[in-house]
């Protein structure tokens, strides 16, 4: 009964949405579970061809930029320590390769789901070193911070973190100060949102004059999300700003996990791959953690790799540029050979056009 | 008996006789397998034969609904049911590290034995490895197996209006592997579909004139199993999300996970492509074998005027690309 009603409101929210449209309009979404969501609905194939779902930098291992991959596979190989993961992470190429590829060689990388798991990794293998990767963006962050924590008032002196935490806002910056981005208006992280607050994204509309909602990640979420936007852009209303996901998110966010992040992080700049240095973008390990900090425990040489390939990930990850008008896409690019971010994960935009045929 | 496999259980001399006569003899007897010296020999049949041979190295060896040799039985025996042949004997071939556990040798041996009774299938020859330590991950299998190929069926032609049917709830196999594999503490029924297909076939007798295809989808799950039927027949395979049968909880811990379970593998459903006029009934038939109860028509074909392709109408009405496995799923970033 209630999957019809869900359906019928669905069905009616979508053909609002349609009748309301007249030109084209670009919204974007900065989360790898909202275009990941938005692909598997086959959102696309009922909202009106004049509007275009676009999916931004949101998947944090597209965004993870190709040293950070060579330090890993350099700690691996030359102090034999044990490294864990995220499963996605592994089949991201870096300069030298991936980790899919050392642990098929032999190495001892081993997929974890929850960044806790390390601990009990750690203390359970104490005469081996643990390098755990600790990739994300503020949804990852709280529950990093909180492993080192641990690590920290157990003593634990096996485990260390080679971290790419990467933060929301300054990338959101980058794509709007862009004059011409072309962007009418943001669908924003949930998850993110969970642990930052709603508030986090109200620059969005207050500087940059467009309108932005918070979504969930369930179809109603979304298209109800893409209903506000639409609603607003076509009205007029440049300055509107919505938490449609309130079961969730607060305007201040979780408090607990963003002290956490305060006692763990403090702010540094940051490499996206595809996109390039960005300031202030990123998670740093402080001092009073400094020694779970894996780049300060291994020595590992920081060198510049050349950037491989010619594919318009920048551009794609920016909205300017959708994946099928990429030269490399779906012919040197697919999943298993990726020349660049959008197809290295699941939730990647590219992989995403990929694997369920329709433009992202 | 050693508590441990060692090297000299592979060595073809004494040891390897007492393994064989107080493990493998012992749990699959029948009499072709204790009187056989290198070949077993049996009468033959008339009509076709259907011959296959699978290798498993799943791990974990054991996993909630059945360990890799329940796996191997069922493997070969549910690829030759998709053939439409009655599975009759199989052979069995071992590779072991020295230091397996003999316990855990033998309960992989009961689940066989116990596999096969259930089946009427005969372990009929076998051969037994035993590799230095590291050589192989504790076990592999190898099983190959013969059927009867049943008279009245033989693939037929796909025609527009055909229905697609699959026995069961899917990505219950690969999602337990899965939540052993990566240690995920969940709590709950998850269970491997891990089961012998000969009694859909015996059930199905009378309806084989009206089925066009049965396949199971192993490896790439129910995604990759379609896009092969696609392959063989050049027609679009329309899928309907709602009518898929999945287990609540596979549901969810995918959803955890990141992982699609239109991607797992099945160890015990197939998927069997009916004529219409006949779909309602073979449906009730399928229901009525144990372990088949959701079984569900899930889609059916697309008209020739639309590109053939996999496609599936989703939950909310929109329409999107089911596209093969490519490379091993992993679980992502939460």
């Amino acid at each position: 009964m209630r999957r019809k009603m869900d359906k019928d409101l669905l069905t009616h929210l979508i053909n609002e949405v349609n009748s309301m449209v007249t030109e084209e309009i670009k919204i974007m979404e900065v989360c790898g579970t909202h275009t990941q969501m938005i692909a598997k609905l086959g959102l696309r194939s009922l909202l009106s061809s004049k509007i275009k779902l676009l999916s931004g930098p949101g998947c944090p291992v597209c965004v993870t930029e190709e040293k950070y991959i060579d330090w890993a596979i350099e700690i691996l190989n030359r102090y034999h320590v044990t490294v864990a993961t995220f499963g996605d992470l592994m089949r991201v190429g870096g300069g030298k390769g991936s980790l899919l590829e050392e642990k098929g060689k032999g190495k001892d990388v081993r997929i974890i789901y929850s960044s806790l798991d390390i601990i009990e990794m750690a203390e359970k293998n104490r005469g081996k070193q643990v390098v755990f990767l600790g990739v994300g963006f503020e949804t990852t962050a709280p529950i990093i911070a909180l492993a080192m924590k641990t690590a920290f008032e157990r003593g634990i002196d096996n485990l260390y973190f080679l971290t790419s935490l990467k933060l929301m806002p300054p990338i959101l910056h980058y794509i709007l100060k862009e004059a011409n981005n072309g962007i009418h208006g943001f669908i924003c992280p949930g998850h993110v949102a969970t642990i930052k607050g709603a508030d986090y994204f109200k620059f969005i509309n207050r500087e940059y004059h467009t309108p932005a909602a918070v979504c969930g990640f369930e179809a109603i979420d979304i298209v109800a999300g893409i209903y506000y936007l639409v609603k607003q852009i076509t009205q007029g209303k440049k300055n509107a700003f919505q938490n449609l996901y309130k079961r969730c998110v607060k305007p201040q966010g979780n408090p607990t996990a963003n002290l956490l992040m305060e006692e763990v992080f403090n702010i540094v700049d940051g490499e996206w791959r595809g996109i390039g240095n960005i300031a202030n973008s990123s998670l740093g390990i402080n001092e009073k953690y400094t020694r779970f900090d894996a780049r300060n425990a291994f020595v590992v040489e920081d060198q510049q790799v050349k950037i491989r390939t010619s594919c318009e990930c920048k551009d794609i990850l920016l909205g300017r540029k959708t994946p099928k008008e990429c030269k490399l896409f779906k012919k040197r690019c697919n999943p298993l050979t990726p020349q660049g971010p959008c197809m290295v994960s699941t939730e990647g935009a590219c992989t995403i056009a990929y694997r369920f045929g329709e433009e992202v | 008996m050693k508590d441990k496999v060692t090297l000299r259980h592979g060595d073809g001399g004494k040891h390897t006789s007492i393994l064989i006569r107080d493990i493998f003899h012992k749990h699959f007897h029948n009499e072709l397998l204790v009187n056989s010296l290198d070949a077993a020999v049996f009468d033959g049949h008339h009509g076709r034969l259907a011959f296959t041979t699978d290798s498993f190295v799943v791990k974990p060896l054991v996993f909630p609904g059945g360990d890799i040799g329940k796996l191997a039985v069922c493997g070969t025996i549910n690829d030759l049911v998709t053939a439409g042949a009655r599975p009759l004997y199989l052979s069995c071939g071992f590779i072991m590290e020295e230091g397996f556990d003999m316990k855990l040798l033998e309960k992989i041996a009961v689940s066989m034995g116990e596999t096969c009774r259930k089946t009427g299938v005969k372990i009929i020859t076998g051969d037994t490895k035993v590799v230095e330590k590291g050589s192989v991950d504790g076990i592999f299998i190898n099983t190959s197996g013969i059927g009867v190929v049943q008279t009245a069926y033989q693939p037929k032609s796909i025609e527009e209006g055909d229905q697609i049917m699959i026995t069961g709830g899917i990505a219950q196999h690969g999602t337990t592997i899965a939540v052993k594999r990566y240690e995920i503490k969940v709590e709950g029924n998850m269970k491997s579909d891990c089961m012998p297909l000969n009694h859909i076939l015996e059930r199905l007798q009378p309806y084989m004139g009206s089925i066009k295809l049965m396949k199971d989808p192993t490896r790439g799950g129910l995604a990759t199993a379609l896009n092969e039927i696609l392959e063989v027949s050049g027609k679009g395979v329309l899928l309907l999300e709602e009518a898929i049968p999945i287990v609540g909880e596979v549901k969810s811990i995918n959803q955890m996970l990141g992982l699609d379970p239109l991607y797992h593998a099945c160890e015990g459903r197939m998927i069997i492509v009916v004529d219409k006029q006949k779909s309602g009934e073979v449906l009730e038939e399928v229901r009525r074998c144990e372990g088949c109860e959701d079984a569900a028509i899930i889609g059916g074909f697309l008209p020739t005027n639309l590109p053939p392709k996999v496609v599936m109408d989703t939950v909310i009405g929109g329409r999107r690309i089911v596209g093969p496995l490519e490379g091993d799923m992993l679980p992502r970033i939460c």
